[in-house]
């Protein structure tokens, strides 16, 4: 099978992988209807309010944000398919709370999410391909051993609570010892005040950029060093691995250096499943990470997600769930590819 | 030289292949001996043990209510031992000198007024060798001297009246972080203040404290009804209390003190109301005949220091260090069993898949593929806050996502091991499947699922640790991520209370850790892919 057969079975499967999980979809965000008779009619509009207003305004209600009063099988497959079609025409729906259209809402936060998760994937990716071809050229030496220790570490470490240490020191302590000379904020993406400040002044967008870069320091060293123990630990047992292959021992008889059989012959070799693992990296980005949002009040999905869910904002969090998802699945495809791409051994079946 | 070992298990390198020779409990000894050469791996176990121990001990170790609700103290008070740094803080205690009023000379009875014949207090011991103080107001008709003007509010209504007090005296320099009194009173009336309905709106009980500069605070009136059995008051001072009370005793930056005396009053007291003078339009001074006499048992002081327990005080004022020792049963317990539920449906079904192959291993490994894209957290998410805060519960969610990886690797172990020669000499002689995977294919994969089991655990506790963060489990179970979780949306360290964030996260990492340790261990030792030889 040749590798343009691969790609069509690839997409085939792709697609089918979409399909399925906008089913699941649908009924993972039903469930409180289902299994707890939990009507969404009832969490948006209050029984007072179901009173007072006219049965035309009711049904204007109930039209606006895609509700069905008590409904039976025929209202459930009619809503089915018409979720079926909104979710392939990209028409999300209307977040209960704010009114607005979720894709609005979700667009707003998505370039925060997507420089803090980019820069510190970038960090922690940097960091453990660097460290881990160090030590990997002496497996089971001190250094190896210190730095494999770190990693397990890192590992243990819930991300969301070493958050918390940073902004205790570094936005709480620190500051208060001194002076405010060196302080981080506490919370949030942004300054409010400088934001309008800047809004007027001719060098306002270095002025935000400066703003938005101090705010993003804490989470991203969190995240950073939260992703950085798996980059490390993968490239190190990849490379010691690799470096253990014949090819190796035939570079190493043709009396090459080890610097060169290391990084011309290991590296190269062992590179190939780091490239799948941060293809796939870069597709869970979108996925925020709603414990370190939550922590430092960053304004992205995560903390979004994990906000509507709280208020019960479905349309908000389907739309996400679905988001993601999708995007994992193409980064799951592309990851193959690039696979199949990049090492010519592959074979395709 | 680096040699490997590949495809096999931890046997010995003389004897190879045979599947009786790589069965774990055969080699256990032989395990041990290896595993025991790493450091961290024994470090693992001996962590492991003392959580477990704190674990089984909790109900011994904790030393308040574990709920995360129950209030136990002021809130934020830091550990006791923080105190060493702080010579000057106060220490919680009883601090009323004869809060049981045994001692006839520590309790002071005074009288004020014109008409303070008609009042009078004894302190007595009954035959048990109990204390009590007795105020008794004896009326017979005629006008009482009515206090016209009190800006303040603190004083009775007339100027006669009575009351016995205690004096504390207090040598730190700074306020209780909370004060709790105890009033037990009976009160038995006689003469119109017994028939008429309205009697017991002519007196009042009440509580002061009076500092050395002679300032009343009034902290306590009595309401009807009242009782002649014994009843107690629990009295919880405000902070305008205590800042009255305690504030002029405090010396400033510049050295003032407010108060002379670095000592404080408390006063309990019997005095009648202003109902007593005009009552809807009657004159209750002039008709009334009879008298009032409340004993009290005990008046005591509960002061809270500015240091609490062993680990300090939640923003709720519950203990921290008996919800830090329950937290590990809640993070073992689901991180034990949501592991052990994960790999047991990741080992049936990666057998499944890898033995039989074809139709059912396609549609066992799409399901798998399926949730390896979902979104983990954000599921996880999800389904607890839809299906419940239950511990149970919880543990079905994290388990739910957690058996994918497990049952790739049986899976691809499974494969490898079936085309073996055993496994079709043991067909061949007419074994089963299912004997065949219980019996020979199993245990053959076992020892490589142990790391994977360790590791799972150390993701079930970090799952928990930040679903409950989130709020997503059961709010009455002290668990360490929910401890976090309080800190966090409290303002816990802005409160400068480091102790709510350190502790426990510092538990979630080292029981993770320990985890991690006897994992990686496990797997150096049994992954003969990473051994050296």
């Amino acid at each position: 099978m040749g590798l343009r057969e691969y790609v069509i079975r690839r997409s085939i499967y792709m697609f089918l992988l979409i399909v399925a999980v906008v089913c699941f979809n649908f009924f993972l965000f039903r469930l409180p209807t289902f299994v707890f008779g939990v009507s969404p009619v009832d969490l948006m509009i209050s029984d007072e309010l179901k009173r007072n207003l006219t049965r035309d305004a009711l049904q204007q209600l109930y039209e606006r944000f895609g509700l069905v009063p008590d409904p039976d099988i025929f209202d459930w497959i009619y809503m089915f398919w018409r979720y079926i079609v909104n979710m392939f025409t990209g028409n999300f729906g209307i977040s209960f709370v704010s009114q607005k259209p979720v894709m609005d809402e979700i667009m707003a936060r998505l370039p925060n999410t997507l420089l803090l998760m980019g820069t510190s994937s970038i960090v922690s990716i940097i960091l453990g391909i660097w460290t881990g071809v160090k030590v990997a050229a002496d497996p089971g030496s001190r250094k190896d051993v210190s730095a494999v220790t770190v990693a397990l570490f890192i590992y243990a470490l819930p991300i969301f609570w070493l958050g918390m240490m940073l902004l205790m020191i570094f936005a709480f302590y620190i500051p208060a010892a001194t002076n405010d000379i060196i302080s981080f904020p506490l919370s949030g993406t942004i300054d409010y005040q400088v934001w309008v400040e800047a809004k007027n002044d001719p060098l306002g967008t270095l002025i935000i950029a400066g703003n938005i870069m101090h705010h993003l320091v804490l989470p991203m060293i969190a995240l950073g060093v939260g992703g950085y123990g798996g980059y490390f630990l993968y490239m190190r047992n990849n490379l010691i691995d690799v470096m253990t292959e014949d090819y190796i021992l035939t570079a190493r008889a043709k009396g090459l250096d080890e610097n060169q059989v290391l990084y011309k012959h290991g590296l190269k070799n062992a590179m190939l499943p780091m490239v799948t693992i941060i293809a796939m990296t870069f597709g869970f980005l979108i996925n925020g990470a709603t414990l370190t949002e939550t922590v430092f009040n960053w304004y992205g999905l995560g903390r979004y997600i994990f906000d509507s869910l709280v208020i019960l904002d479905y349309p908000v969090v389907q739309a996400i769930f679905m988001i993601i998802a999708i995007t994992a699945i193409l980064a799951n495809f592309i990851a193959d590819l690039l696979y199949g791409v990049l090492d010519p051994r592959i074979k395709y079946g | 030289m680096v040699v490997h070992e590949h495809g096999g298990l931890i046997v010995s390198d003389s004897r190879k292949g045979g599947w009786k020779d790589s069965n774990w409990y055969v080699s256990l000894s032989g395990f041990w001996r290896e595993y025991r050469k790493h450091k961290i791996g024994i470090l693992g176990i001996l962590v492991l043990g003392f959580y477990v121990g704190m674990a089984l001990g909790a109900p011994i170790l904790a030393t308040h209510d574990p709920s995360p609700t129950a209030k136990v103290a002021p809130s934020f008070l830091a550990p006791s031992w923080m105190s060493i740094f702080d010579p000057t803080g106060v220490t919680t205690g009883e601090y009323m000198p004869d809060p049981l009023l045994n001692n006839a000379e520590a309790n002071t009875i005074v009288k004020t007024g014109s008409k303070s014949d008609e009042f009078s207090g004894v302190h007595y011991t009954d035959s048990d060798g109990e204390g009590y103080v007795n105020l008794t107001w004896d009326h017979s008709p005629g006008e009482m001297d009515w206090r016209l003007l009190d800006p303040s509010g603190q004083m009775p209504d007339t100027l006669s009246f009575i009351y016995f007090k205690q004096n504390i005296p207090w040598s730190f320099n700074k306020l209780p972080s909370d004060v709790n009194m105890t009033l037990e009173l009976s009160v038995t009336m006689t003469g119109d203040f017994a028939t008429r309905e309205e009697g017991g709106l002519m007196f009042k009980v009440y509580m002061w404290l009076i500092d050395s500069s002679g300032n009343w605070q009034r902290i306590y009136r009595s309401f009807p009804p009242y009782n002649e059995e014994f009843q107690s008051r629990r009295i919880d001072l405000n902070y305008f209390d205590m800042a009255a009370g305690w504030g002029g005793m405090i010396t400033d930056e510049s050295g003032n003190q407010e108060d002379p005396l670095d000592e404080l009053t408390v006063a309990v007291g019997l005095a009648p109301t202003d109902n007593f003078r005009n009552y809807l339009g009657s004159n209750p001074e002039n008709e009334y005949e009879g008298s009032v006499t409340v004993t009290f048992a005990r008046v005591s002081m509960l002061v809270y220091g500015n240091y609490f327990g062993i680990l300090g005080s939640t923003d709720k004022g519950a203990d921290a260090w008996s919800q830090l020792v329950y937290g590990a049963q809640v993070s073992l317990t689901i991180g034990v069993v949501a592991t052990a539920l994960s790999t047991a449906v990741g080992v049936v079904v990666g057998l499944i898949a890898g033995y039989f192959g074809g139709k059912v291993d396609e549609m066992l490994m799409r399901v798998v593929d399926f949730l390896l894209v979902i979104p983990s957290l954000p599921l996880m998410m999800v389904l607890a806050a839809f299906l419940g805060q239950a511990q149970e519960t919880i543990i079905v969610v994290i388990a739910i996502l957690g058996w994918t990886g497990t049952s790739r690797l049986i899976r691809s172990q499974v494969m490898a091991e079936k085309n073996k020669a055993y496994v079709e000499s043991a067909r061949a002689i007419g074994a089963s499947d299912t004997y065949i995977i219980f019996r020979h294919v199993l245990p053959n994969v076992t020892p490589i699922l142990f790391a994977n089991i360790t590791l799972g655990v150390v993701g079930a506790i970090l799952a928990e640790s930040g679903l409950s963060f989130l709020g997503l489990t059961d709010p009455s179970k002290p668990s360490w991520g929910r401890m976090l979780a309080d800190a966090q949306g409290t303002g816990g360290f802005s409160a400068g209370a480091w102790w709510v964030v350190v502790f426990p996260g510092m538990m979630i990492t080292i029981l993770s850790l320990a985890f991690t340790f006897v994992g990686h261990t496990l797997d150096q030792v049994l992954n003969p892919r990473l051994r050296e030889r």
